[in-house]
């Protein structure tokens, strides 16, 4: 039991750092019906940008946290303005498209900044451990995994009770009919961009302290992009159950059957999910089933 | 668009690809310019064409299933892995020949790919994008943990060799891939015409609509996902024995990547803009290896060696330009070019 817990328990605190992700992917999904694979980007970025802050500039931590928090409030807004805005009205898979072209320009900065060198701020926030039901867990990311539930709270009470959220949830619905009963619609665009690009930037301030900031840092927004599918892409809910069970099944996965085949399952174990997921519940677990016309 | 007073008067005359005798004379000029380049060429740029025709046929397949069919698929670069693995296990732990391997690890890779096309039964759009990256990484993992395709070590597949003649330097293999690519270019031209093609690009413009029209979805798609897994793997195989080894390392997700945004560049749905795609973004990554060492020099807090990450930055915004400025690619310039210049001096 105890080798269970050893496994689940640092599943369960990456889990939540991809359910952050995927819910950053259900947010533009939601809206704007583009998935996006940028925020795989955004999500190295906010990691970068907390490191300069924290090691670089050496700031103190809620001055690096805000730095962050502004400069992924500023990138979300110029992705969605200069590359996103000018395909509203395009098939929805050149916008898609898009956004991979995002990932390859953002992923060449990435490395231009990094110089192939592998950089990390976990020695700066060493806050000890805690022992949970017999496993040394790092308090900072109990800490993440607090911050992880909370962002989902304040996401489901700010689409439920601000005027904002709600007509976020219009929009989502359809965009003329939303945008005939007075609401901008560019402007959610922008706004639900934004928002998205801050969500990711924490949840790659979380991930950057477990896995260092080094070019594959990116290539976590993919394992989003696949908790997303897997919760149904419209579904926050989805996305946090489906970020948890991820994170738990890929650890158990690789704890009880590496063994057997001789190691590297952790990685492809998350795919092969996905393609089951997708030929057995193409829609997820949460996700609506779409209705098509001719 | 042809001026007009251009009729066809015969079947034939309807039919052909090269009208008129203009046409005949640039194909035979080019053709014996391409088969007597290695008689002059610089070593450099005869490895560079045959890179080049080697990621033609790639890109060509992937044309044909998701610029024809409007099937994305990012797994091109797992099918060529398969096709370079089985032509390098076929030739080197088997024993047979070259010219019998290629068009079966062509066959292999295809038949996976019906494997690869399965999801496309239900799912569709980014979806099945999604499912392409799964099953490429899948692939990968397979190869990397499968104990017949020597794991992390890789293979080292022969030289190809026709009675006693063996093609073993970039000169002389030269003239086997650009057979190949040739062959292969005029077999996709030729399948968009014919009723297949017809089907895939009804499927890509409303696949609810084709199949109400009478068109078997399953049966195209599927079909579409062979017919590219098939070029996938023809071109893996040229590749394995040209390099004369094949790694893991050759096949990434990143190169897959790559293709499609030849295929966006190019423009989908046109088998000319997969040349301009192919040439026009290897020739930029050329020009960016060339540039990158002298801007470093110049600023050299960019760091010493940004051709790589420098590369995929220049990548990553020429597509964003593309997808802004010109959707339809460059071939949709090429098609604009060649009605102004059969028009001239009219504007219609």
């Amino acid at each position: 039991m105890k080798e269970f817990f050893q496994l689940a328990i640092p599943g369960l605190m990456v889990g939540s750092l991809y359910a952050l992700v995927a819910a950053a992917i259900v947010l533009v999904y939601k809206s704007t019906r583009v998935v996006s694979l940028a925020h795989g980007q955004l999500l190295a970025f906010g990691g970068l940008f907390f490191w300069i802050g924290l090691v670089a500039l050496d700031l103190p931590l809620p001055l690096s946290v805000l730095m962050t928090l502004a400069c992924s409030i500023w990138m979300g807004w110029l992705v969605e303005r200069i590359t996103l805005r000018p395909l509203i009205g395009q098939p929805l898979i050149s916008a898609f498209l898009m956004t991979f072209a995002i990932f390859m320009a953002l992923d060449g900065i990435f490395q231009l900044i990094l110089k192939g060198e592998s950089k990390t701020y976990a020695t700066r926030l060493a806050l000890g451990e805690l022992d949970i039901l017999g496993v040394p867990v790092r308090v900072v990311q109990l800490i993440s995994f607090g911050v992880v539930l909370l962002v989902f709270l304040s996401l489901a009470l700010f689409f439920r009770h601000t005027k904002t959220g709600l007509g976020m949830r219009a929009t989502a619905e359809d965009h003329q009919l939303s945008q005939s009963t007075g609401i901008n619609v560019r402007t959610i665009f922008s706004l639900i961009w934004i928002i998205s690009a801050t969500v990711a930037s924490i949840a790659g301030m979380g991930t950057a302290y477990v896995m260092d900031i080094h070019f594959p840092l990116p290539y976590i927004g993919i394992k989003g992009l696949i908790v997303a599918l897997f919760g149904g892409l419209d579904s926050l809910t989805g996305a946090l159950f489906a970020g948890l069970i991820l994170g738990v099944l890929e650890n158990l996965i690789a704890g009880y059957l590496d063994p057997l085949v001789g190691g590297g399952l952790k990685d492809v174990a998350a795919y092969a999910l996905l393609l089951i997921i997708l030929l057995v519940k193409p829609y997820g677990l949460f996700g609506l089933k779409r209705i098509e016309r001719v | 668009m042809r001026p007009c007073g251009t009729f066809d008067e015969r079947y034939s005359q309807d039919m052909a690809i090269l009208r008129i005798k203009r046409h005949w004379a640039v194909l035979i000029g080019a053709l014996i310019l391409l088969y007597t380049f290695p008689l002059y060429g610089s070593y450099y740029f005869i490895s560079l064409i045959n890179s080049l025709s080697i990621t033609i046929i790639i890109v060509l397949g992937l044309q044909l299933v998701s610029g024809y069919c409007g099937q994305i698929s990012f797994g091109q670069a797992a099918f060529m892995a398969v096709g370079a693995y089985t032509s390098a296990i076929l030739t080197g732990k088997l024993g047979v020949s070259f010219f019998i391997a290629l068009p079966l690890s062509g066959m292999v890779s295809g038949l996976i790919g019906l494997g690869g096309g399965a999801p496309s039964l239900r799912i569709k759009g980014f979806y099945l994008a999604m499912a392409t990256i799964a099953i490429h990484f899948v692939v990968m993992w397979l190869i990397l943990h499968l104990q017949i395709t020597g794991t992390t070590q890789g293979l080292h597949p022969p030289a190809p060799r026709m009675a006693g003649f063996e093609f073993d330097s970039d000169e002389k293999i030269y003239y086997i891939i650009v057979t190949v690519m040739l062959l292969m270019t005029y077999g996709a031209r030729n399948i968009v015409r014919t009723r297949v093609g017809r089907a895939f690009v009804a499927i890509r413009d409303n696949d609810l609509a084709a199949e109400v029209m009478g068109i078997e979805l399953y049966r195209y798609k599927l079909l579409a996902f062979f017919i590219s897994c098939f070029y996938a793997g023809i071109a893996g195989s040229l590749w394995a024995h040209w390099i004369q080894m094949v790694h893991p390392e050759q096949f990434t997700l990143l190169h897959a990547l790559n293709y499609i945004g030849m295929l966006i560049v190019g423009g989908g749905g046109s088998i000319p803009g997969v040349f301009f795609g192919v040439l026009f973004l290897r020739l930029l990554d050329e020009g960016v290896m060339f540039i990158a060492p002298i801007l470093s020099s110049v600023f050299p807090w960019i760091g010493i060696h940004p051709a790589a990450s420098m590369s995929v930055s220049v990548f990553g915004i020429v597509l964003i330009l593309f997808l802004i400025f010109e959707p339809r690619g460059l071939a949709h310039r090429w098609e604009i070019f060649k009605a102004s210049y059969r028009l001239y001096p009219f504007s219609h």
